[in-house]
């Protein structure tokens, strides 16, 4: 009974949406942080340049929601690329 | 020194003063935690909150040791792509990069420039300090190491995005 619980609760966890999200660095460049949005997500310039500024204003930036598996793959990414990046669940 | 688009889309570098190219020598050990904890962390952050015990186990276990090894071989290319510089008539360093390796010199500029922030803890004023200071200490020429990277970066990021 205790392994079904905890499968089920597993299985609710991964099949609600996770948000990819960066965090203020004070070390990474702006053009940077803006090429890596870019890259990863596949955003214009302009959307990427409105999360950047998000992220160097607020401290943080939702860059993506989705399933979790996804969600890993670009954090991977951007902290291949160095940028502190983490996922969440995402708020409702 | 110049970092421009060269006739078959590689990255020259050019006019290089020897102060230049020592820093660039020195991109590849600047990136070098030496086992300190504060830099080893923010190059590898934990990508989920701590409740979140089996994502950042199999983090640990899977993910970590190739984000490892992605950034020693951004460093690796680095190091061998200045092997190729050479001095001009006045004295001045010159080489070119494939345009492929940008993505690798940007990632160990990074480093460097993370590594160097976090062994010094520079805070966030510090890092956006322009005014020399009266007196160099170490922590004053640190920073400038830095904000030679970040010039560097920011030369060869304008170099990619022209020739998109």
């Amino acid at each position: 009974m205790p392994e079904t619980a905890v499968q089920d609760k597993t299985e609710v966890s991964l099949g609600l949406p996770w948000s990819v999200v960066v965090h203020n660095d004070p070390v990474n460049l702006m053009s940077y942080v803006t090429m890596v949005f870019q890259k990863v997500f596949g955003y214009s310039r302009s959307r990427a340049e409105r999360h950047m500024l998000e992220v160097h204003h607020h401290g943080r930036s939702v860059l993506w929601t989705g399933s979790r598996e996804k969600a890993e793959l670009f954090v991977q990414q951007l902290q291949g690329y160095l940028l502190l990046a983490t996922l969440e669940k995402a708020r409702e | 020194m110049t970092i421009r688009e060269g006739p078959h889309h590689e990255l020259e570098f050019a006019r290089i003063e020897p102060i230049e190219a020592e820093l660039l020598q020195q991109i590849s050990p600047a990136a070098e935690p030496g086992g300190d904890e504060r830099a080893e962390s923010r190059l590898h952050p934990k990508p989920a909150a701590s409740e979140e015990t089996k994502l950042l186990e199999d983090w640990e276990e899977l993910v970590r040791p190739e984000l490892r090894q992605l950034f020693l071989s951004s460093r690796e290319t680095v190091e061998t792509d200045l092997k190729a510089l050479k001095l001009d008539r006045h004295g001045l360093g010159f080489f070119s990069i494939p345009r492929t390796h940008g993505d690798a010199w940007l990632n160990a500029l990074n480093q460097a420039r993370l590594v160097l922030a976090a062994k010094f803890a520079f805070t966030e004023e510090e890092l956006s300090r322009y005014e020399p200071p009266l007196a160099f200490s170490r922590r004053d020429l640190v920073l400038l190491q830095m904000n030679f990277y970040a010039m560097v970066q920011e030369r060869l990021i304008e170099a990619l995005n022209r020739g998109v």
